[in-house]
């Protein structure tokens, strides 16, 4: 009786355990997402900064995550946020403060808090963007903080799977 | 019958002209006793025209073919140490003109803080003269990824002096020991900002101010709309504000000042265009509008000075919200303003104003037979633990 049980465990425990990682894997995101929708409804972003692309394109890793999208600015850009919570830092045009053009130090990192995970991007002409992830129901859901020297915004961006 | 409405029409006409001509000569008037009296009047108030080359703009700093940026706070602790928060350095025209006095404001086009900036000598100590004492340059990297001090304080009730330095744009603020050495404390996420419930980030801070237990206060900021309390630790308390027009409510709480008895805190609610004023546990008290601060002192006498945002003047109120006093002009001369971001002063009764727009620092005297009760008087800071109290 007594090997019966342990056998018993063990098979429960053989079908448990990985049913458990499952649950803990963090999520992908990777695809091509649409934009379908802002609240506050047609959220313009600031100042030409943190605009909802009207695609991006995901790309992930075990190690990385790539966003490629109008987001960031005017034209389309590719970024890359190492998931490991250390900085990416590279160089590349942007408006500054004053409207001009200028080449500039760019930022980024991502850290995962439960199955959503947070993007923070920064350059050094005063951009901020603070992009937290999440799936649900096969739309990827963004909840978007932006910072400048001018007018502060928040607004959550819901984008679903396009091809 | 018909003609009444033209001799009306005449008579406005006339009382117009009038008014107009008085106006421009009172004008005439003030800008001359300026000039001629050396700064005596309206524009100055009780002090004298600032010195341009104070501080001294000495190579190293700024290094050559640079100027100092934005000024973001200035903050005197003593007639003989005064803290300077500099925003970076600007790079200077390939030719600049003849009698340039050396602040960024004088080529008359855009602010201090548009271009980029290089962070460096971001806080700097000079003596009552504009010598440099100190130059923090291995915090410099603390600014790399943001815009510079936004402003500098020391609590007027902490005998080891500690230098407290706010960080808008990354959302933090910092807390030194009195000669720079070590930094003591960060308050806030660096790089991360939170919303208007989080205790423990911060959406681009803006002034502190302190209660004699070491009790004190944060207005955030520029994107929150609340005020942050925290105890003499560090431990955030409570806070207060949403965003809106209503009382207790904020847009862009930027200036925090707070004394009285019993203590009052009054919150310069800039983008409101008002000051409100509130008990120590954020209970709503009264509203004083028609003046939207960058940023208030509370004074040695207990009277709040507040640097108007709209009228570039500097405007003395007792604390039941009555106008005593004002003076200043905009203008990027000496003794003129633009955009005064922090004002300190000292024991002696000098004043000082750092402008973020126009790009300087400048360092008022007054004049001789000043009305004191015309004069900005800096709080007395607890003597020093083991030293003189410089």
């Amino acid at each position: 009786m007594m090997l019966k049980r342990i056998i018993l465990l063990l098979v429960a425990a053989t079908l448990v355990v990985p049913a458990a990682s499952w649950a803990q894997a963090k999520p992908d995101f990777s695809g091509t997402w649409k934009f379908a929708a802002s609240t506050p409804p047609n959220y313009p972003g600031s100042a030409g900064w943190g605009v909802p692309s009207p695609t991006i394109v995901v790309k992930q890793s075990a190690t990385e995550i790539t966003l490629q999208s109008g987001q960031y600015g005017s034209q389309m850009m590719t970024v890359v946020y190492k998931l490991d919570g250390s900085d990416t830092i590279w160089e590349a045009p942007s408006v500054t403060q004053s409207g001009s053009t200028a080449v500039v130090k760019w930022r980024t990192k991502a850290r995962w808090d439960g199955n959503k995970l947070i993007l923070f991007t920064w350059n050094t002409a005063l951009n901020q963007l603070r992009d937290i992830l999440s799936l649900s129901g096969g739309s990827l859901t963004i909840v978007r903080g932006t910072e400048q020297p001018g007018p502060s915004t928040n607004a959550t961006l819901t984008y679903s799977k396009g091809s | 019958m018909r003609r009444t409405p033209a001799l009306v029409l005449w008579f406005v006409v006339l009382l117009a002209f009038t008014v107009l001509t008085r106006f421009a000569s009172s004008q005439q008037k003030n800008s001359e006793s300026i000039s001629v009296k050396g700064g005596a009047g309206d524009i100055t108030g009780q002090y004298e025209i600032p010195d341009p080359n104070w501080p001294q703009w000495a190579h190293p700093y700024p290094k050559p073919g640079y100027i100092w940026g934005s000024q973001g706070g200035v903050f005197a602790e003593s007639p003989n140490r005064i803290y300077l928060a500099n925003r970076g350095e600007l790079k200077l025209p390939d030719k600049v003109p003849n009698g340039f006095p050396g602040n960024w404001g004088f080529f008359n086009q855009m602010a201090a803080t548009q271009p980029i900036a290089n962070m460096v000598n971001c806080i700097v100590v000079v003596d009552g003269n504009g010598k440099l004492i100190e130059a923090w340059n291995q915090w410099d990297k603390l600014f790399e990824w943001g815009r510079g001090p936004h402003q500098v304080y020391i609590s007027p009730y902490d005998p080891e002096r500690h230098v407290w330095v706010v960080d808008d744009m990354r959302h933090v603020i910092y807390r030194f020991t009195h000669d720079g050495k070590t930094l003591v404390q960060t308050l806030g996420v660096l790089d991360e900002f939170g919303e208007n419930d989080d205790l423990t980030r911060f959406r681009r801070p803006t002034m502190i101010d302190w209660l004699p237990d070491g009790t004190f206060f944060v207005a955030d900021g520029y994107g929150n709309t609340r005020v942050v309390k925290f105890d003499k630790t560090g431990k955030a308390l409570l806070k207060w504000g949403s965003r809106g027009t209503g009382p207790g409510q904020f847009n862009t709480p930027h200036g925090i000042a707070v004394g009285g008895s019993p203590p009052r805190v009054f919150v310069s609610d800039r983008g409101n265009r008002r000051i409100q004023v509130f008990d120590v546990n954020g209970k709503f008290l009264d509203e004083w509008p028609g003046i939207a601060p960058h940023s208030m002192l509370m004074s040695a006498d207990e009277h709040v000075w507040a640097v108007d945002s709209l009228t570039d003047r500097i405007v003395k109120f007792d604390l039941s919200g009555h106008v005593e006093y004002s003076f200043g002009q905009f203008g990027t001369r000496p003794g003129y303003t633009w955009a005064m971001h922090q004002i300190s002063a000292d024991s002696d009764g000098n004043l000082y104003l750092s402008e973020v727009f126009g790009g300087r620092t400048q360092k008022y005297r007054p004049r001789p037979g000043a009305d004191p009760t015309k004069l900005v008087w800096g709080r007395a800071l607890m003597p020093m633990a083991g030293a003189g109290g410089n």
